[in-house]
């Protein structure tokens, strides 16, 4: 059985009267472990997949699992519980508490955390040994990033969820994080989803899935994933 | 393209309707309260006004101490300025009713002053009269039922039986206070009023003017006053002209009636003498008469006993001579006897030789005729016829010889017979004589002993006569000697009572006119003075909104800017200049603000005058407050808000407008973490909780609404910290006076020039009083510094005395003082406004007029109406003026307010004593007027709690939206909702505390600052605040907290983590 498996998944928006299908009877499986890019245009659904993984949405019908829980029929409050201990999130924009250091950031997901990591340890891990008594506003973009990304996998979530990690960051940097994404996947074992719509990192992954019109259009695996400082885009 | 602009702000209306609402209730409250509070007054004046007007309510009053007459209402009707004058009646009386005795003030029914017709109606009998709702429920007495007036020899009334046909509600009578009277326990318990025909009186009791176009004015204005004023100059021109002619009048008049009364008493007396004088000697001559009369009877007694006596004399002699007479008739009876006897002899033989001539005689004549027949014979011749013839002449010579001696005989026969019968006829007239006088004498015998008794019985009437005499004599000397001693007592009652109406006379004062205004009444005095506190109250209070309000806006505001300036970066890459993309946030602001404010003045017009009027309608009769809409207050009130709201407005708009496009559109730079002083301080930095250093951080970090929270509740802690402490300051002003400083139970006012000590003797022996004490209390003013006020003078009799009745407490030291000559004693409240300090040289000015230079003492504790204190030298000193003792502070026993009230009926009785004030009375009194104040404070802080919340609840929706992001964050991160609670709202409790204790000390301050603008001139409240209200302040502001908490933790839970996230607007 997969690790996490997207069943017949529909997620509808009520946009005035007029209904919005998100998703439209998704359907994938991932395994533990793997790193995962889910590649697709604007509006085709990947964000929607990744909030309601995440347990941020919920789904109008269908089954969502992960590591046997059927997330989908979560209530609120297992909802929030869930979010808090198996997910960590990463986002487009970081989302970082501006009057928190970059360490401070990262308790802010310890401290609520059972067997949450080093906030330190993870800091010198993502590389930030140096700059963690850092405000974010004193920071780059990419070492915000890191900053967010410490403080996602500070929590030892079972699975790391990225939106469009390097959305705003220039192609460098953006590399560098996808390296320590994809570090981080390889070296803890962690289960990384990387959403983006640049295609080219697609190789990095061991699993890609193409969205397309709110379905998972295509799921291809890669047998041998290139290590991100080999792709050129 | 306006046009578009335009469309785009009412979209963000509707969009952002929680922000419109939230700066339209800004808008709203600050104008509604403003437009409120502020039209309070005008309006609660507004009612009066009308209602004055409607009830053609006096401009001036004039009272005399002595009445008022027809001629004064005429010169006072000539003067300038007066419009109309009315004279009226009013007296006071008492009606007892179950053994309780009640004042009731009469007044008459005038075209001023109307009383209003509430139930029933009015009288038109001068047996009837209406009364006020109060006593009918006072006395369990319904309308037709009768009042009974106890008698009173110098009631004005024509009646002492009333009968109640109406209710009426009197403007002269609007609060509950219904004044002093030296009736019963000295206070007026109810009014009533009957028609002008119950009163007979010639006099006027008081005089009521309307001034020429005072009615254009609204009361209480300066131009009304002005009016007002120069009518009272006027009329105090020709005051001491009416007075003077008043009091010659009344001299003139007494003297009159004295000179009547005395030559009445003097003609009265003369006649009474007269008539005594009369009586006396009427007395006098029934004695006399009765003297003589008893001597009359007593001599007529001797006389008749001596008449009787003679009489009965008389009687034995006539006795005695009717014994010897019949003796010597017995003897000559017998003699007499003999005699006739012996003459009946010589009868015998008389008869005898009678016969023996008759026989001659007869012979002769048979011879006679034998002759004469033979000579008839005519045959005889001549000498035979000779013969015959000498024998017939012989014979006749025979005969005639014979005759001779027969008429002899015959006449001594009859003599003797004579004799005898005559002898016979003497004996039987002397025995009948005998008879007589034997029959006589009986009878005056008998005569006499009747006589004896008639006038026995006459001497005995004529004795019992005069014993009755005697008696009603001595009866009507008797009733004489009571007459007499009647008319002296008649007479030197009566010379006393002219001595007294000569005193009287002596001592009528000259007649003081009393020339008031409005002010003059009670009940529009302390309705005024409502009026003003409520406008002070109304300075101050909607300032602190109109703050917050403006504070909330720019809050509101600059968030809205903020959240759109991506829009703003576009519109201005567009080329819409500043004004045009400014337009929008101002369009929005100011349709909020105008229609808030709309709203605002509306509710708050109609609103909070009516709330603020409830609290004194319980306080005064007037009934509905006359609402309007202040136009003036309106357009400020709304002015203000604009100015406020969309300046704020444009003020934030204008801060982001300055940026070039570009940096617009980008995602507004964050505001930048910081380190906080805080951290500098390891030890105690490192003691907090990670989550308490993110509440540190942020709470220093967002300083613009660290500042607003604070600020917001701090005005909500400090308006309901000020709120009540006004309450407590209101509440402690009585006790404080009524208990720490004036420690009396009873003013005692003496009439002038009375006997004090005989009214202490009588005071100091009744054993319910503890101590009294003497004193002096006159007028005054006092002048410093080109100011004056007026003040009270109490010179206590012996300086050490007063302070069993009144505690002089040193300002300064907070101790009592002794009061000391050479220096008066001021009190604080007069002594602030005057700005006297110890040791100042000022002006006083006493009761005389006499302006004196004094040294100001010290400065003492007082809290109601301002006095002066000074010892008995220093008065006497500075005015040479020599003390007496007209006001006598009484302090009882412990006791029952009935009991007190039964000693102040029993004092009010003493002769010398013209007023008794109960200290109890006073106080409720003065209690019921400041509890209208406690409604305000109500109000107040039912405000001040309703900002508090307005004020939390926009700071919260600002903060949550401004952090919306943040929250979002850590919500994904997996924060549970009370997580996310506390971890925003740790902070705003953390502010509130803050807050709050910053409140605390606020509304310390703030309550002194109201107290003192809102004080009355004649009350000083004391600055305090009752520990509760401190307590009251935080558990109310925390409550408002707590609510908007719940509201937050909603609003949080609500937040949608995806929307949020989605991008940087």
């Amino acid at each position: 059985m997969a690790y996490i498996e997207f069943r017949n998944v529909v997620k509808e928006y009520k946009m005035g009267e007029i209904i919005i299908k998100a998703l439209d009877k998704t359907n994938f499986t991932i395994e533990k472990g793997e790193l995962v890019v889910i590649v697709g245009p604007s509006g085709a659904g990947k964000t929607t997949a990744l909030n309601i993984l995440g347990g941020m949405d919920n789904v109008t019908s269908g089954i969502v699992l992960v590591d046997g829980r059927e997330v989908s029929k979560l209530k609120n409050k297992e909802l929030i519980k869930y979010r808090r201990e198996d997910i960590g999130f990463v986002f487009q924009f970081y989302n970082l508490v501006q009057n928190l250091t970059a360490k401070e950031n990262v308790e802010l997901a310890t401290q609520i955390c059972k067997d949450a990591l080093n906030p330190d340890e993870i800091l010198e891990k993502v590389g930030l040994k140096d700059r963690k008594n850092n405000f974010p506003s004193q920071l780059s973009g990419g070492e915000q990033q890191r900053v967010a990304i410490a403080r996602a996998i500070a929590k030892n979530p079972k699975l790391l969820l990225c939106d469009e990690p390097t959305g705003a960051l220039d192609y460098k940097t953006g590399k560098q994080i996808l390296k320590l994404l994809q570090n981080t996947a390889r070296k803890e074992n962690m289960t990384v989803l990387i959403i983006t719509h640049n295609s080219a990192i697609a190789p990095m992954a061991d699993k890609v899935i193409h969205f397309k019109n709110g379905t998972a259009e295509s799921v291809e695996i890669n047998k041998n994933p290139v290590n991100i400082d080999e792709i050129e885009w | 393209m306006k046009k578009a602009l335009f469309k785009d702000s009412i979209k963000e209306i509707k969009n952002t309707y929680k922000r419109f609402i939230s700066i339209l209730l800004m808008a709203f409250l600050g104008v509604g309260f403003f437009a409120g509070v502020r039209a309070t007054s005008p309006d609660m004046l507004d009612t009066i006004d009308i209602y004055y007007k409607n009830q053609n309510m006096y401009d001036i009053q004039i009272i005399s101490t002595l009445g008022l007459t027809i001629d004064d209402l005429n010169s006072i009707k000539k003067i300038d300025g007066v419009l109309e004058t009315y004279g009226s009646y009013s007296t006071d009386e008492v009606i007892i009713d179950n053994n309780s005795e009640h004042v009731i003030k009469i007044m008459s029914i005038e075209e001023i002053n109307k009383p209003i017709l509430k139930e029933g109606r009015m009288p038109s009998e001068p047996n009837e009269c209406v009364v006020e709702s109060k006593m009918l429920s006072g006395l369990g007495k319904n309308i037709g039922d009768e009042i009974q007036l106890k008698e009173n020899d110098e009631s004005l009334l024509s009646q002492n039986k009333l009968k109640i046909v109406g209710i009426v509600e009197s403007p002269i009578y609007i609060s509950m206070q219904r004044g002093n009277t030296s009736l019963g326990a000295g206070s007026i318990n109810y009014y009533t009023y009957v028609p002008k025909e119950s009163f007979n009186s010639d006099l006027y009791t008081e005089i009521y003017i309307k001034v020429k176009d005072a009615s254009k004015y609204e009361t209480s204005t300066d131009r009304y006053e002005n009016l007002v004023e120069n009518v009272k100059n006027n009329i105090d021109n020709i005051k001491e002209e009416r007075q003077k002619i008043r009091y010659d009048d009344l001299i003139d008049t007494a003297e009159k009636e004295l000179e009547k009364a005395q030559n009445e008493f003097n003609e009265e007396k003369k006649s009474a003498e007269e008539q005594i004088a009369e009586a006396e000697k009427k007395i006098n001559d029934a004695k006399k008469e009765v003297e003589e009369n008893e001597n009359k009877i007593n001599n007529g007694e001797v006389q008749a006993n001596k008449e009787f006596a003679n009489a009965e004399k008389l009687i034995k002699q006539g006795k005695e001579e009717i014994y010897s007479n019949e003796k010597l008739y017995d003897e000559n009876k017998e003699k007499a006897e003999e005699e006739i006897n012996k003459y009946e002899n010589t009868k015998q033989e008389l008869t005898n030789n009678l016969n023996t001539i008759n026989t001659g005689i007869e012979q002769i004549d048979i011879k006679y005729n034998e002759i004469q027949l033979a000579l008839s014979n005519p045959q005889l011749s001549e000498e035979q016829k000779n013969q015959l013839e000498n024998t017939a002449g012989l014979l006749e010579k025979q005969k005639s010889g014979l005759e001779q001696n027969k008429n002899e005989i015959e006449n001594g026969i009859e003599e003797i017979n004579n004799g005898i019968s005559s002898a016979k006829e003497q004996l039987k007239l002397a025995e009948k004589q005998i008879e007589n006088a034997k029959i006589e004498l009986k009878e005056q015998e008998q005569n006499l002993e009747k006589e004896k008794s008639r006038t026995y019985s006459e001497l005995e009437n004529g004795k019992k006569e005069i014993e009755e005499a005697k008696l009603e004599i001595q009866k009507g000397e008797e009733e004489l000697n009571i007459n007499k001693q009647e008319f002296e007592k008649q007479i030197t009652e009566a010379e006393e009572k002219l001595n007294n109406a000569k005193e009287q006379i002596s001592e009528i004062e000259s007649p003081t006119w009393y020339i008031l205004d409005r002010y003059g009444n009670t009940g529009y005095n302390s309705f005024i003075q409502d009026v003003h506190s409520i406008e002070n109250i109304g300075k101050v209070f909607p300032i602190v909104f109109f703050v917050i309000a403006t504070l909330i806006s720019l809050t509101s505001m600059t968030r809205m800017v903020e959240e759109q300036r991506g829009q703003i970066g576009t519109l201005k890459a567009l080329g819409y200049n500043r004004m045009q993309i400014a337009s929008k946030y101002i369009i929005y602001s100011a349709v909020a603000c105008i229609i808030g404010g709309i709203l605002g003045m509306c509710v708050g017009f109609m609103l909070i005058p009516k709330v603020i009027w409830m609290m004194y309608e319980m306080m005064y009769t007037i009934t509905d407050i006359h609402l309007k809409f202040n136009t003036y207050y309106a357009l400020f009130g709304l002015g203000v808000a604009c100015i406020c709201i969309v300046g704020a407005t444009a003020y934030s708009t204008n801060n982001i407008l300055k940026y070039e496009p570009a940096t617009l559109m980008r995602p507004r730079a964050p505001k930048i973490g910081k380190r906080v002083i805080l951290e500098k301080i390891p030890f105690i930095w490192n003691k907090l909780s990670f989550s308490h250093k993110v509440t540190v951080r942020n709470i220093f970090r967002y300083k613009k609404r660290f500042l607003m929270t604070i600020i917001g509740i701090l005005g909500c802690t400090a308006l309901i910290v000020a709120g009540f402490g006004l309450k407590n300051s209101i509440e402690s002003l009585l006790p404080k006076q009524y208990g720490k400083v004036f420690k009396y139970n009873m003013q005692v006012s003496l009439k002038n020039g009375v006997d004090v000590n005989s009214f202490l003797e009588k005071v100091r022996n009744n054993e319910k009083i503890k101590n009294i004490t003497e004193t002096n209390i006159s007028a005054g003013e006092l002048t410093n510094k080109d100011s004056t006020e007026e003040i009270q003078i109490i010179v206590p009799k012996n300086a050490d005395e007063i302070k069993n009745s009144i505690n002089i407490i040193d300002l300064k030291t907070n101790e009592s003082v002794e009061l000391l000559d050479d220096g008066i004693y001021v009190t604080d409240k007069v002594a602030e406004l005057l700005e006297i300090s110890e040791g100042d040289i000022i002006t006083i000015k006493n009761s005389d007029d006499i302006e004196k230079q004094v040294k100001v003492n010290k400065i003492v504790e007082n809290y109601v109406s301002h006095y002066v204190y000074m010892t008995r030298n220093t008065y006497e000193k500075l005015f040479e003026d020599n003390y007496s003792t007209n006001i006598i502070y009484i302090n009882t026993h412990q006791m029952e307010e009935n009991d007190e009230e039964n000693l102040a009926k029993e004092i009010i009785n003493y002769s010398e004593v013209s007023g008794v004030i109960l200290t109890s009375t006073v106080r409720n009194a003065m209690n019921d007027t400041l509890k209208s104040l406690n409604y305000v404070v109500v109000v107040l802080i039912v405000s001040a709690g309703l900002l508090a919340f307005v004020v939390l609840y926009n700071l919260s929706n600002v903060n949550i939206s401004e952090r919306i992001r943040e929250l979002a964050t850590i919500k994904v991160l997996g924060f549970y909702d009370k997580e996310v609670y506390s971890y925003i709202t740790r902070e705003t409790i953390l502010l509130t505390i803050i807050g709050i204790i910053l409140g605390l000390v606020a509304g310390y301050f703030l309550n002194s600052f109201i107290i003192s603008t809102c004080e009355i001139n004649m009350l000083r409240f004391a600055k305090i605040i009752n520990p509760e209200s401190y307590v009251y302040g935080v558990l109310i502001t925390f409550g408002f907290a707590t609510i908007v908490n719940i509201f937050t933790y909603f609003a949080l839970k609500k937040i949608n983590m995806i929307e949020s996230l989605k991008s940087v607007e």
